[in-house]
């Protein structure tokens, strides 16, 4: 009975998947609060307040916007709406196989296996009507990749609500900007007709507010960064998967304050030389390509434990940190605002084409120190598999580094067991890497 | 002239090399969003890329990997072994996976010092105003590096002579299609695939005369006599082979939705003369070829099942290329309208290479007696 897994729910009733998933979090809330960890509660503060504001959104008076890909989340909050990511239902019960398999199960009816699970548990839930909240609309955009490509009109045409899509282009430059600066544009009146609310000045003055958390929060995160950049690393890198929270709630006081305690930790660790990881002594700095591994970030505390390597910075982690330089002027923030959408995590790399994926390479393997390179490359993500070998290519000729490959599913755990991921990244590590393994020491 | 070359599906380098011999370029494209028209007005032979007969793409698969489908990396596969010597390619992102042959090509020419021109042009996935727009920006930024590549600066008067003849052929397709329409036709599903693959590597002159030809003679032809009048929807199927084990069975392809069949041609073109770039990007948004848009599922299935009446089909067989997501989500909603209709709905999945001939011959049987009852 070791291995069975716990069972999250009964499988013969239907689900309300929010509840679940507050009721997830809070568990794990109290379970803390009970083992007397309160210096790392914000960890859990965060996901415990933006899973309950979207359950609580109409009980006070919200509007609540489901949105997939990178759209104008700042907006909808300066419109009282709060936005609900899509993205985080998968990522969030990743670690809930039954419940995760539940939602997966039921998209392969009717799309193919080989879409992306990250769609296919969003997916799922509008297809079992188990969301568990009423939506007042949906805004999507034309990106990530062909899996979303399928999922949002079914999702559109499910949830039956309004419905608002960016077209966003394969071009992140200047002309790519505008275009979809010109689309924010036309995206104000649909709010207004969605909320009610007019676009004037005390709209304006809200949203204001919100870009300036927003510009806070990534004054944060780039302080966060460059902390991840000295040797020892002092974060782990679970906090990787922690930070990816900035792309979905932006312009929030709990995102500002999560990002600058979690700073705070860091410096103050820097400042009495230790770390927060678990490597017996930092040896390797890794670079994880790609998706995070969602279904088991605890491979991370594997690396740290077993090898001392640590992860110092992986694709989604990875945060162009667009800062408004005129909250005052609205065409440049509708143009800041393009380019927060298209440098998002993965989107700035996968999205267009694999030079603009080479140009963040370069960053995090220049500026990170990286000597251990990783393509954990989601199996559903085949478009940034179809630039496996130039991006692998060019970090062997340029870093002198050799990349593993290890195909996994970032949210399907029954994809590829722990004990199989270990095995290959262990092989890696001790007949490629040459890394001395702690644990046959204990 | 011998029409024959119409059922020669192997890929051609004829046309390319007698139009190269005259001191012009060829370029090839991936993905039917980019207008040939704009090609043929900067004096360039568009040669619309595919991986017919493609038996071994592993060179391809080394750069592409295995989890990307075999369409894409077959074509890539061609660039690659010198089955296609062109001048150049230009692409737009039709699906993600075609998306990356321009990228991988890049970088083999580059590590192989053979580096050509390429051009992307961003073809949206939504039709409104504002991505017309976008589009004709692209569509203009394609013109003016063709223009600045080949020395002849593509004008609004050379795009309508070329839109002049490719509405010919337009018009020439639809006469080859209103043939199936026919109670027993004069031409098989696998044999008007092939008609229309032969128009991807020659000339629209030579085409149209050959299809002209063709279509004089069509009606001397044998009626057919099917078992089941069959439609085939789905992924970009450039393989006639695949339809032909299905009519081998009995099936009659009478209709098809399929990029490389009559939706890449399309209705006639009409020009605004005042915007010709416009009203070009306005025409390749507006026609519907596949659900790489995300807000023309709804009409694509109304054109599908208006397609089975306007043909008299009795089944629909939807085929979808391991990989391919673009073509992976529509049965949720295809399905009941083509139930509501009395038509049934066969799906099969398939590679580049023709690996499960015979799996798929015993499921096309199946289904066709499935129709006879």
């Amino acid at each position: 009975m070791a291995n069975t897994p716990k069972q999250n729910f009964d499988p013969t009733k239907p689900v309300n998947m929010i509840d679940l998933t507050c009721e997830q979090v809070d568990s794990i809330y109290q379970h803390m609060l009970t083992k007397g960890m309160p210096e790392i509660m914000w960890t859990v503060d965060i996901q415990k307040s933006s899973w309950e504001e979207i359950r609580d959104a109409h009980k006070n008076g919200k509007k609540l916007v489901g949105f997939g890909g990178p759209v104008p989340v700042t907006l909808l909050r300066a419109f009282d709406c709060v936005p609900f990511f899509f993205d985080t239902i998968p990522t969030r019960i990743a670690s809930m196989e039954d419940l995760c398999s539940r939602f997966i199960d039921e998209t392969e009816k009717y799309a193919p296996t080989s879409m992306c699970a990250i769609d296919k548990a969003q997916l799922g839930v509008a297809l079992k009507h188990e969301l568990g909240v009423e939506l007042d609309a949906f805004v999507h955009a034309t990106v990530p990749c062909d899996s979303a490509r399928i999922a949002y009109p079914m999702m559109e045409r499910l949830y039956d609500c309004p419905c608002y899509t960016f077209d966003l282009p394969f071009r992140h430059d200047d002309k790519g900007f505008r275009y979809v600066a010109d689309q924010i544009q036309a995206f104000v009146p649909w709010l207004e007709e969605l909320t009610g609310l007019k676009w004037d000045d005390e709209r304006k003055a809200k949203f204001k507010e919100i870009n300036e958390l927003s510009n806070e929060a990534h004054v944060y995160l780039k302080k966060l960064s460059d902390l991840r950049k000295k040797t020892p690393c002092v974060l782990p890198g679970r906090m990787l998967v922690l930070n990816e929270m900035a792309g979905f709630l932006p312009g929030t006081q709990m995102l500002v304050d999560m990002l600058k305690t979690q700073l705070e930790m860091g410096e103050m660790l820097a400042d009495m030389g230790m770390t927060a990881t678990k490597c017996p002594e930092e040896k390797y700095r890794v670079c994880l390509m790609q998706n995070m591994l969602w279904s088991n970030t605890g491979i991370m505390d594997w690396m740290e434990k077993t090898y001392g390597a640590i992860t110092v910075m992986d694709g989604f982690g990875y945060q162009e940190g667009v800062i408004f330089d005129d909250l005052d002027n609205w065409e440049r923030v509708k143009y800041q605002t393009a380019q927060m959408m298209l440098f998002a995590p993965m989107i700035h790399g996968a999205t267009g084409p694999t030079d603009y994926w080479l140009k963040v390479i370069d960053k995090m393997y220049e500026e990170y120190s990286v000597n251990v390179s990783i393509f954990m490359g989601h199996v559903g993500c085949k478009h940034t598999w179809a630039s496996g070998k130039i991006v692998t290519d060019y970090i062997q000729e340029k870093y002198g580094i050799p990349t593993l490959y290890v195909d996994v599913d970032a949210v399907d755990p029954r994809y590829k067991s722990n004990d199989e991921l270990r095995a290959q990244i262990g092989e890696y590590m001790e007949s490629v890497v040459g890394a001395h393994n702690y644990r046959k020491d204990a | 002239m011998s029409y024959q070359k119409l059922f020669d599906t192997k890929i051609s380098s004829d046309s390319v090399k007698a139009w190269k011999a005259s001191g012009k370029k060829a370029m090839g494209y991936v993905c039917c969003h980019v207008p040939e028209e704009i090609l043929y007005a900067a004096d360039v032979l568009p040669v619309r890329l595919r991986a017919t007969d493609c038996v071994d793409s592993s060179d391809a698969e080394a750069w592409m990997s295995s989890f990307s489908c075999s369409y894409a990396r077959s074509i890539l596969q061609y660039l690659m072994n010198g089955t296609y010597e062109l001048d150049g390619l230009v692409q737009s992102q039709g699906c993600m996976m075609q998306a990356r042959i321009i990228d991988n090509w890049e970088h083999i020419a580059k590590v192989n010092n053979k580096e050509q021109f390429t051009h992307f042009i961003g073809a949206p996935r939504m039709n409104s105003d504002i991505t017309v727009k976008f589009y004709k920006e692209e569509l203009q930024e394609m013109a003016d590096a063709l223009g600045k590549f080949t020395g002849k600066a593509v004008t609004d008067e050379a795009i309508k002579a070329a839109v002049a003849k490719t509405n010919e052929t337009r018009k020439l397709i639809a006469e080859l299609y209103a043939l199936r329409k026919e109670k027993n036709p004069v031409v098989t599903g696998a044999e008007v695939l092939s008609i229309c693959l032969a128009q991807c590597d020659t000339t629209v002159d030579e085409y149209n005369a050959m299809l002209k030809e063709f279509l004089a003679e069509a009606k001397t032809r044998k009626p057919i006599e099917g078992r089941a009048r069959l439609m085939l929807i789905g992924s970009a199927l450039d393989n006639p082979e695949f339809i032909k084990v299905i009519e081998e069975k009995g099936g009659v392809v009478v209709a098809d939705y399929n990029c490389f069949g009559e939706r890449t041609f399309g209705a006639p073109i009409e020009l605004d003369d005042n915007d010709v770039m416009g009203s070009l990007a306005k025409y390749y948004l507006d026609r519907n070829t596949c659900p790489r848009e995300l807000d023309n599922r709804p009409a694509i299935h109304k054109e599908i099942v208006e397609l089975c009446k306007e043909y008299g089909v009795q089944g629909v067989v939807y085929q979808k290329m391991q990989n391919c997501e673009c073509w992976g989500g529509e049965t949720y909603y295809l399905e009941p309208d083509l139930k509501a209709i009395g038509v049934p709905m066969l799906q099969v999945e398939r590679e580049e290479q023709m690996a499960n001939a015979g799996q798929l011959a015993i499921r096309a049987e199946a289904f066709i007696e499935m129709l006879e009852k």
